[in-house]
Protein backbone atom coordinates (compact mmCIF):
# COMPACT_ATOMS: atom_id res chain seq x y z
CA UNK A 1 0.00 0.00 0.00
CA UNK A 2 1.97 3.74 -0.62
CA UNK A 3 1.19 6.30 1.28
CA UNK A 4 -2.84 8.27 0.87
CA UNK A 5 -3.77 5.64 -1.30
CA UNK A 6 -6.93 3.38 -0.05
CA UNK A 7 -6.88 -0.46 1.00
CA UNK A 8 -7.15 -1.59 -2.89
CA UNK A 9 -8.48 -4.96 -1.39
CA UNK A 10 -11.42 -2.99 0.40
CA UNK A 11 -11.90 -0.53 -3.05
CA UNK A 12 -11.71 -3.94 -4.94
CA UNK A 13 -14.30 -5.24 -2.74
CA UNK A 14 -16.90 -1.72 -2.82
CA UNK A 15 -16.37 -1.97 -6.42
CA UNK A 16 -17.58 -5.44 -6.92
CA UNK A 17 -20.71 -5.51 -4.66
CA UNK A 18 -22.02 -2.07 -5.12
CA UNK A 19 -24.48 -1.11 -8.27
CA UNK A 20 -22.45 0.83 -10.91
CA UNK A 21 -24.14 3.87 -11.51
CA UNK A 22 -23.26 4.47 -7.12
CA UNK A 23 -20.10 2.89 -7.30
CA UNK A 24 -17.82 5.82 -8.76
CA UNK A 25 -19.02 8.67 -7.06
CA UNK A 26 -19.43 6.60 -3.28
CA UNK A 27 -15.93 5.51 -3.86
CA UNK A 28 -14.55 8.95 -5.22
CA UNK A 29 -16.00 10.49 -1.88
CA UNK A 30 -14.46 7.69 0.43
CA UNK A 31 -11.03 8.08 -1.15
CA UNK A 32 -11.35 12.09 -1.45
CA UNK A 33 -11.93 11.07 2.62
CA UNK A 34 -9.77 9.06 3.14
CA UNK A 35 -6.68 11.32 1.42
CA UNK A 36 -7.93 14.19 4.50
CA UNK A 37 -7.76 11.96 7.17
CA UNK A 38 -4.47 10.06 6.11
CA UNK A 39 -2.84 13.38 6.20
CA UNK A 40 -4.71 14.86 9.38
CA UNK A 41 -4.92 12.07 11.90
CA UNK A 42 -2.42 8.95 10.33
CA UNK A 43 -2.88 6.51 7.40
CA UNK A 44 -3.73 3.88 9.60
CA UNK A 45 -6.59 5.19 11.40
CA UNK A 46 -7.91 6.48 7.89
CA UNK A 47 -7.30 2.89 6.64
CA UNK A 48 -9.34 1.75 9.58
CA UNK A 49 -12.11 4.28 8.42
CA UNK A 50 -11.99 3.07 5.08
CA UNK A 51 -12.51 -0.32 5.81
CA UNK A 52 -15.25 0.31 8.76
CA UNK A 53 -16.97 2.55 5.71
CA UNK A 54 -16.77 0.31 2.87
CA UNK A 55 -18.22 -2.73 5.24
CA UNK A 56 -20.73 -1.20 6.43
CA UNK A 57 -21.63 0.68 3.24
CA UNK A 58 -22.41 -3.13 1.32
CA UNK A 59 -25.52 -3.96 2.78
CA UNK A 60 -27.23 -0.62 2.60
CA UNK A 61 -26.60 -0.52 -1.23
CA UNK A 62 -27.17 -4.00 -1.93
CA UNK A 63 -30.82 -3.65 0.35
CA UNK A 64 -31.19 -0.23 -1.56
CA UNK A 65 -30.49 -2.28 -4.78
CA UNK A 66 -32.91 -4.91 -4.07
CA UNK A 67 -35.83 -2.50 -3.55
CA UNK A 68 -35.35 -0.95 -6.62
CA UNK A 69 -35.42 -4.17 -8.34
CA UNK A 70 -32.31 -3.99 -10.19
CA UNK A 71 -31.59 -6.76 -8.57
CA UNK A 72 -34.07 -8.89 -11.05
CA UNK A 73 -31.87 -7.18 -14.48
CA UNK A 74 -28.88 -8.62 -12.73
CA UNK A 75 -30.42 -12.12 -11.48
CA UNK A 76 -31.86 -12.38 -15.08
CA UNK A 77 -28.35 -11.53 -16.34
CA UNK A 78 -26.72 -14.35 -13.85
CA UNK A 79 -29.29 -16.95 -15.17
CA UNK A 80 -28.88 -16.63 -18.88
CA UNK A 81 -24.46 -17.05 -18.27
CA UNK A 82 -25.58 -20.11 -16.44
CA UNK A 83 -28.10 -21.74 -18.51
CA UNK A 84 -25.49 -21.12 -21.77
CA UNK A 85 -21.91 -21.49 -19.32
CA UNK A 86 -23.96 -24.87 -18.12
CA UNK A 87 -24.95 -26.21 -21.77
CA UNK A 88 -21.18 -25.95 -22.87
CA UNK A 89 -19.83 -27.73 -19.63
CA UNK A 90 -22.24 -30.32 -19.89
CA UNK A 91 -20.22 -30.86 -23.65
CA UNK A 92 -17.66 -30.48 -22.44
CA UNK A 93 -18.04 -32.62 -19.46
CA UNK A 94 -19.34 -35.55 -21.89
CA UNK A 95 -16.49 -35.39 -24.57
CA UNK A 96 -13.75 -35.60 -21.38
CA UNK A 97 -15.44 -39.02 -20.08
CA UNK A 98 -16.50 -40.36 -23.80
CA UNK A 99 -13.44 -39.69 -25.49
CA UNK A 100 -10.04 -37.65 -23.67
CA UNK A 101 -10.47 -39.34 -20.39
CA UNK A 102 -12.72 -42.23 -20.21
CA UNK A 103 -11.38 -43.93 -17.12
CA UNK A 104 -13.04 -42.54 -13.92
CA UNK A 105 -9.78 -41.55 -11.98
CA UNK A 106 -8.82 -39.19 -15.37
CA UNK A 107 -12.11 -37.62 -14.81
CA UNK A 108 -11.81 -36.95 -11.35
CA UNK A 109 -8.66 -34.82 -12.39
CA UNK A 110 -10.15 -33.06 -15.11
CA UNK A 111 -13.26 -32.18 -13.92
CA UNK A 112 -12.69 -29.46 -11.20
CA UNK A 113 -10.54 -27.86 -14.10
CA UNK A 114 -13.34 -27.73 -16.29
CA UNK A 115 -14.91 -26.28 -13.51
CA UNK A 116 -13.24 -23.90 -12.68
CA UNK A 117 -12.49 -22.32 -15.96
CA UNK A 118 -16.16 -22.66 -16.72
CA UNK A 119 -16.93 -20.27 -13.91
CA UNK A 120 -14.30 -18.13 -14.53
CA UNK A 121 -15.45 -16.94 -17.64
CA UNK A 122 -18.80 -17.42 -16.64
CA UNK A 123 -17.90 -14.38 -13.64
CA UNK A 124 -16.32 -12.47 -16.83
CA UNK A 125 -18.92 -13.03 -19.09
CA UNK A 126 -21.61 -11.82 -16.41
CA UNK A 127 -19.52 -8.86 -14.77
CA UNK A 128 -19.31 -7.61 -18.51
CA UNK A 129 -22.36 -7.33 -19.12
CA UNK A 130 -23.71 -6.14 -15.52
CA UNK A 131 -21.26 -5.82 -12.36
CA UNK A 132 -23.99 -7.00 -10.11
CA UNK A 133 -24.40 -10.15 -11.96
CA UNK A 134 -21.70 -11.99 -10.57
CA UNK A 135 -22.95 -12.46 -6.77
CA UNK A 136 -25.81 -13.89 -8.28
CA UNK A 137 -24.24 -15.88 -10.85
CA UNK A 138 -22.29 -17.10 -7.48
CA UNK A 139 -25.03 -17.84 -5.85
CA UNK A 140 -26.69 -20.09 -8.39
CA UNK A 141 -23.09 -21.94 -8.74
CA UNK A 142 -23.10 -22.32 -4.75
CA UNK A 143 -27.10 -23.45 -4.71
CA UNK A 144 -26.45 -25.69 -7.40
CA UNK A 145 -23.44 -27.43 -6.42
CA UNK A 146 -25.49 -28.17 -2.85
CA UNK A 147 -28.30 -29.51 -4.52
CA UNK A 148 -25.93 -31.98 -6.36
CA UNK A 149 -23.99 -32.93 -3.67
CA UNK A 150 -27.01 -33.65 -1.60
CA UNK A 151 -28.62 -35.68 -4.67
CA UNK A 152 -25.08 -37.59 -4.83
CA UNK A 153 -24.74 -37.23 -8.66
CA UNK A 154 -21.92 -38.34 -8.24
CA UNK A 155 -20.94 -42.28 -8.54
CA UNK A 156 -17.35 -42.35 -8.20
CA UNK A 157 -16.19 -42.28 -4.75
CA UNK A 158 -14.13 -38.63 -3.74
CA UNK A 159 -13.20 -37.59 -0.47
CA UNK A 160 -15.48 -34.98 1.41
CA UNK A 161 -12.61 -31.93 0.50
CA UNK A 162 -13.02 -32.53 -3.03
CA UNK A 163 -16.61 -31.71 -2.61
CA UNK A 164 -15.91 -28.88 -0.34
CA UNK A 165 -13.41 -27.60 -3.01
CA UNK A 166 -16.51 -27.61 -5.88
CA UNK A 167 -18.67 -25.89 -3.53
CA UNK A 168 -16.86 -23.23 -2.25
CA UNK A 169 -13.90 -22.80 -5.31
CA UNK A 170 -16.63 -22.31 -8.09
CA UNK A 171 -17.81 -19.02 -6.54
CA UNK A 172 -14.87 -17.44 -5.51
CA UNK A 173 -13.93 -18.16 -8.90
CA UNK A 174 -16.99 -16.46 -10.33
CA UNK A 175 -16.28 -13.61 -7.84
CA UNK A 176 -12.20 -12.84 -8.25
CA UNK A 177 -11.54 -13.78 -11.39
CA UNK A 178 -13.88 -11.06 -12.76
CA UNK A 179 -12.07 -8.14 -10.54
CA UNK A 180 -8.53 -9.53 -10.98
CA UNK A 181 -8.61 -9.46 -14.98
CA UNK A 182 -10.39 -6.03 -14.43
CA UNK A 183 -7.40 -4.91 -12.13
CA UNK A 184 -4.96 -6.20 -15.08
CA UNK A 185 -6.91 -4.38 -17.63
CA UNK A 186 -5.27 -0.98 -18.04
CA UNK A 187 -8.76 -0.29 -19.57
CA UNK A 188 -10.61 -0.64 -16.66
CA UNK A 189 -11.87 2.37 -15.32
CA UNK A 190 -11.38 2.98 -11.61
CA UNK A 191 -8.31 1.92 -10.06
CA UNK A 192 -8.04 1.74 -6.45
CA UNK A 193 -5.04 3.68 -6.22
CA UNK A 194 -4.66 7.93 -6.44
CA UNK A 195 -4.10 9.05 -9.43
CA UNK A 196 -1.77 12.12 -8.68
CA UNK B 1 -45.39 14.80 -0.11
CA UNK B 2 -48.70 12.61 0.25
CA UNK B 3 -50.83 12.59 2.49
CA UNK B 4 -50.03 10.16 5.44
CA UNK B 5 -46.61 9.71 4.20
CA UNK B 6 -44.02 10.88 6.78
CA UNK B 7 -40.09 11.72 6.60
CA UNK B 8 -38.15 8.09 8.06
CA UNK B 9 -35.95 9.69 10.66
CA UNK B 10 -32.63 9.30 7.63
CA UNK B 11 -34.43 10.57 5.50
CA UNK B 12 -35.30 13.74 7.72
CA UNK B 13 -31.74 14.45 8.81
CA UNK B 14 -30.29 14.27 5.54
CA UNK B 15 -32.74 16.10 3.77
CA UNK B 16 -32.15 18.68 7.15
CA UNK B 17 -28.44 18.83 6.26
CA UNK B 18 -29.13 19.65 2.43
CA UNK B 19 -31.33 22.68 3.55
CA UNK B 20 -28.09 23.61 6.00
CA UNK B 21 -25.56 22.92 3.16
CA UNK B 22 -27.84 25.45 0.83
CA UNK B 23 -26.35 24.50 -2.23
CA UNK B 24 -25.02 20.93 -4.22
CA UNK B 25 -23.29 18.50 -1.79
CA UNK B 26 -21.91 15.43 -2.18
CA UNK B 27 -22.82 12.22 -0.24
CA UNK B 28 -19.50 12.53 1.67
CA UNK B 29 -20.74 16.05 2.68
CA UNK B 30 -23.51 14.80 3.65
CA UNK B 31 -22.37 12.72 6.10
CA UNK B 32 -20.04 15.26 7.31
CA UNK B 33 -22.48 17.27 8.43
CA UNK B 34 -24.67 14.78 10.26
CA UNK B 35 -21.73 13.71 12.34
CA UNK B 36 -20.42 16.98 13.21
CA UNK B 37 -24.18 18.04 14.49
CA UNK B 38 -25.91 14.48 15.85
CA UNK B 39 -22.32 12.87 16.72
CA UNK B 40 -23.88 9.86 14.34
CA UNK B 41 -21.24 7.62 12.45
CA UNK B 42 -23.35 6.79 9.30
CA UNK B 43 -21.83 4.70 6.61
CA UNK B 44 -21.74 6.64 3.58
CA UNK B 45 -23.42 3.39 1.71
CA UNK B 46 -26.81 4.47 3.95
CA UNK B 47 -26.27 8.29 3.22
CA UNK B 48 -26.31 7.17 -0.77
CA UNK B 49 -28.87 4.80 -0.28
CA UNK B 50 -31.14 7.20 1.30
CA UNK B 51 -30.42 9.85 -1.18
CA UNK B 52 -31.58 7.58 -4.20
CA UNK B 53 -34.85 7.09 -1.98
CA UNK B 54 -35.47 10.57 -1.61
CA UNK B 55 -34.61 11.27 -5.31
CA UNK B 56 -37.43 8.88 -6.48
CA UNK B 57 -39.61 10.47 -4.54
CA UNK B 58 -38.78 14.30 -6.30
CA UNK B 59 -37.29 15.76 -3.13
CA UNK B 60 -34.25 15.89 -4.29
CA UNK B 61 -32.34 16.05 -7.48
CA UNK B 62 -28.31 14.89 -8.58
CA UNK B 63 -26.03 15.62 -11.49
CA UNK B 64 -22.98 14.50 -11.98
CA UNK B 65 -19.87 16.96 -11.77
CA UNK B 66 -16.00 17.23 -12.69
CA UNK B 67 -14.03 14.13 -11.82
CA UNK B 68 -10.82 15.19 -9.63
CA UNK B 69 -7.57 14.18 -8.90
CA UNK B 70 -7.78 13.87 -5.51
CA UNK B 71 -10.64 11.31 -5.72
CA UNK B 72 -8.84 9.26 -7.59
CA UNK B 73 -10.18 10.59 -11.31
CA UNK B 74 -13.98 9.73 -9.93
CA UNK B 75 -16.81 12.35 -10.61
CA UNK B 76 -18.62 13.51 -7.73
CA UNK B 77 -22.57 12.82 -7.50
CA UNK B 78 -23.80 16.26 -6.56
CA UNK B 79 -27.64 16.63 -4.71
CA UNK B 80 -30.18 18.77 -4.29
CA UNK B 81 -32.71 20.07 -2.26
CA UNK B 82 -36.21 20.30 -4.49
CA UNK B 83 -39.20 22.31 -3.73
CA UNK B 84 -41.36 18.77 -3.01
CA UNK B 85 -38.10 18.34 -0.55
CA UNK B 86 -38.47 21.31 1.19
CA UNK B 87 -42.55 20.74 1.46
CA UNK B 88 -41.76 17.37 2.68
CA UNK B 89 -39.59 18.85 5.59
CA UNK B 90 -42.01 21.93 6.41
CA UNK B 91 -44.67 19.14 7.10
CA UNK B 92 -42.51 16.72 9.16
CA UNK B 93 -41.34 19.76 11.35
CA UNK B 94 -44.98 21.03 11.78
CA UNK B 95 -46.15 17.23 12.29
CA UNK B 96 -42.91 17.26 15.23
CA UNK B 97 -43.91 20.77 16.39
CA UNK B 98 -47.73 19.37 16.87
CA UNK B 99 -47.00 16.65 18.39
CA UNK B 100 -44.37 17.80 21.28
CA UNK B 101 -46.79 21.01 21.77
CA UNK B 102 -48.25 21.05 25.16
CA UNK B 103 -46.28 18.65 27.08
CA UNK B 104 -44.37 19.38 29.70
CA UNK B 105 -41.13 17.95 30.71
CA UNK B 106 -40.79 15.62 27.78
CA UNK B 107 -37.32 16.35 27.02
CA UNK B 108 -36.48 14.49 30.27
CA UNK B 109 -38.31 11.31 29.20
Amino acid sequence: MRRNSPPAFACWIFESVIPAPHCEAMLGDLIEEYTLRAESVSPLAASRWFWSQACRSVPSMVWSSLRSRDWLISMSIAMGVYIVLGTLKFAADLTISKFIAPRPTTYVVLAPVVFLVATSIGGCVAARIRRGATIFLALIVMITVAVLIAVRVCTIPVPWWYQFGFLTLGPLSVLLTPAVFARSSPLAGGSATLKQ
Amino acid sequence: MRRGELLGSLEHIILLALARLDGDAHGMIVRREIEERTSRNISIGAVYATLERLEAKGYVSSFTGEPTPERGGRAKRLFRLEAAGKRALQVSQQTIRNMTAGLNGWERI
